[in-house]
């Protein structure tokens, strides 16, 4: 009897802590939603809006909906987005998906490489990368908008302002990734290959028809931190990035905080409309997270 | 036809980092005709892994030469070799099914749909496989999956079959098992096969011949019998058979114009006469230190042969097994075990007089290690 009361009231305390800790994860992201549908652009107030608070204004700003609004005189005059936030939806989406996509053929090249290959300063240049990571792609922002701009006199396609030129600065920040894929590469036996290589398989083919579909965990990983990190990423596409039309998600929001006046409610909805793409993927790559795919090759 | 013809092969791995170079195959020459059973067998180390990969094209050669059928392979992909390989983890593809495991090289090599088919439901019947063709690898017990590697080698038709280690993850049962259906499947493809293991019962049990190596140097290539009777050497006297031969070192000694072998050692020194065949094989090389060996089933309670010596010494341990007693006599460096066949229990401690049959013994020279015949 004592030991049951022990145990329920551990099972309490634990449910009670996780509870809290869950609803001090949510709190700022309902509090996010709630801005997102309350009337006017004001930071605080109730987490729920209703009646007279409740507005989906935001909203139809964000998807481009025309609606009316009441004017402090009273007047009733009908507002049309003047920014094109579905067109830096749109940008985002396109930025970010081939970013990672580009992202997962060299890192997944290069880690074959580096796991394994035999060349040359192989050491020294997997420690080389760790150690460039280190430093935020922020600090090279003046170098990548100089190079961007010289790409740009020859390659107008990848300069400044363009969508491609983003991309390409993005593939700069891959060691992480590499190492990641490499340190997963280094847990499969290296004679499945060999054993690939006595049926008839190339190196490229049986990276692609061995190593690769035993792979799919860690691709589905690096495809999804990928894309988080850069569909949220700012200050390097605010940069490179400069008219309206071409902006991502992350620099539109920004720019409806402007030191006069702090547009919440318009900030709060685009936030929330750059986390649908995220939950989207993430679900699609949750099918390719499962556990013993490698398993059964061989003898562990 | 699978004639595999090794010339002075060489592999020496460069030094990397803080390791030195290693020589791990020293200039070691092996032909093995079409057909033949070889196992390669030695401690871990003795390069015989090695060997058998440069054959399969897995490791470059340093030096020497692979020929297969009168072709140089040493430059050829592993494909182009006519060889297929079984890993001793199996190595299977843990994404595809049983059939696409084996099917994988015919694919790649473009090989017509229904030759592929033909060809791997004919792998899975001798191997019993037929019925799980639609399977993936985890769904396998051990030995199954490695019945599919070697499935996955029989559709290669290959001239010539590598085996690397491939029962040294199986269980004790399925091992002996398993060892009966790879030696079936020799006699019924007639294929060359090169075996790899440390295991001697394996090699002994399995092999046409045995290719005994040590530190990348072959030490005898004999079939079993040979290697059990007549080793060249006291490796392979102390690597073959279990429990192992007795060695003894000490020298030859010449008292009363008869010759024995004396051990060397502080206190109860083994002291041989030795007669026969064996006194005029070693005449002359009286004063010389020499390595005394005798299997412990050449040791009797009784005089039956007619070379055979009488010593007398204590029992340290004695292992009763049922139809024959392993008794373990106190000897200078160690012991000496004797396999009795024997009703009777022998006591610890007890004097013994055996018999040692010198017809059977070997006498190896100390310094070259090599027999004295």
């Amino acid at each position: 009897m004592k030991a049951s009361t022990q145990e329920r009231l551990k099972s309490t305390a634990a449910h009670v802590f996780l509870i809290g800790f869950i609803a001090l994860i949510l709190f700022p992201f309902l509090m996010v939603i709630a801005i997102s549908f309350r009337k006017g652009n004001f930071a605080l107030g109730a987490l729920i809006p209703t009646g007279e608070d409740l507005s989906l204004e935001h909203w139809k700003y964000v998807l481009g909906i025309p609606y009316t609004e009441t004017m402090p005189d009273g007047s009733v005059r009908t507002v049309q987005a003047s920014t094109p936030v579905l067109q830096w939806f749109w940008n985002s989406l396109k930025v970010s998906t081939s970013a990672s996509l580009l992202i997962i053929l060299l890192s997944g090249t290069a880690a074959y490489a580096f796991a394994r290959m035999q060349f040359a300063a192989r050491e020294q240049l997997l420690k080389s990368l760790l150690i460039l990571q280190v430093f935020p792609m922020v600090l090279a922002l003046v170098a990548i908008y100089a190079l961007l701009q010289l790409i740009g006199e020859f390659i107008p396609a990848f300069g400044l302002n363009t969508h491609p030129g983003l991309v390409l600065t993005y593939l700069g920040g891959i060691a992480i990734y590499i190492w990641m894929i490499k340190g997963y590469f280094d847990t499969i036996p290296v004679s499945i290959e060999e054993s690939a290589k006595i049926d008839g398989a190339t190196h490229f083919q049986a990276f692609v028809r061995i190593l690769l579909p035993m792979s799919a965990p860690i691709f589905a990983v690096v495809f999804i931190l990928s894309f988080i990190s850069h569909i949220s990423e700012y200050p390097v596409a605010s940069v490179v990035l400069q008219t309206e039309g071409k902006w991502t998600l992350a620099v539109g929001a920004q720019s409806f905080l402007y030191e006069q006046n702090y547009l919440w409610g318009k900030f709060a909805a685009t936030a929330v409309l750059s986390g649908l793409p995220i939950t989207v993927m993430f679900l699609f790559c949750q099918r390719f997270l499962i556990s013993g795919l490698t398993s059964g090759g061989v003898k562990e | 036809m699978g004639i595999v013809s090794i010339k002075t092969l060489d592999k020496t791995y460069p030094a990397s980092g803080k390791n030195p170079a290693f020589r791990a195959v020293k200039g070691i020459d092996l032909e093995i005709p079409d057909g033949e059973f070889i196992v390669l067998v030695g401690p871990s180390g003795c390069g015989k892994s090695t060997t058998l990969r440069m054959v399969a094209g897995l490791e470059k050669i340093s030096g020497g030469t692979i020929s297969i059928d009168g072709v140089v392979v040493n430059d050829l992909l592993p494909k182009d070799r006519g060889i297929a390989m079984v890993f001793q983890n199996y190595a299977l593809y843990p994404h595809l099914t049983l059939f696409e495991n084996m099917a994988f090289g015919l694919r790649l090599a473009k090989t017509p749909k229904t030759e592929i088919h033909r060809r791997v439901t004919d792998a899975a019947k001798i191997l019993g496989l037929e019925n799980i063709l639609e399977r993936k690898p985890a769904a396998l017990s051990g030995g199954q999956r490695q019945r599919v590697a070697v499935g996955r080698s029989i559709v290669r038709d290959p001239k010539v079959f590598l085996f690397d280690e491939p029962l040294s993850n199986l269980d004790a049962k399925m091992r002996v098992q398993m060892r009966s259906e790879i030696a079936k499947l020799h006699a019924r493809l007639g294929t060359t096969m090169i075996y790899v293991t440390h295991d001697q019962v394996e090699a002994m049990t399995m092999g046409d011949r045995i290719c005994v190596m040590k530190d990348g140097e072959i030490m005898q290539v004999a079939d079993p019998l040979t290697l059990y009777n007549k080793p060249d050497n006291v490796f392979v006297a102390g690597f073959i058979g279990s429990p192992p031969m007795n060695l003894f070192k000490g020298t030859l000694e010449r008292r009363e114009g008869r010759l024995f072998f004396h051990e060397t050692a502080e206190a109860d020194a083994l002291f041989v006469p030795l007669t026969g065949q064996m006194a005029k094989l070693v005449a002359g090389r009286e004063g010389k230190p020499v390595f005394f060996g005798i299997r412990p089933e050449n040791i009797s309670e009784s005089p039956h042969a007619i070379d055979s010596t009488p010593i007398t010494a204590t029992v340290e341990l004695s292992e009763p097994m049922g139809s024959e007693t392993n008794v373990y006599l106190k000897t200078g460096a160690g012991n000496l075990i004797a396999r009795l066949h024997t009703e009777r229990l022998i006591a610890m401690g007890d004097s013994l007089t055996i018999h040692l049959n010198l017809a059977k013994a070997h006498l190896f020279d100390a310094t070259t290690e090599q027999v004295i015949r």
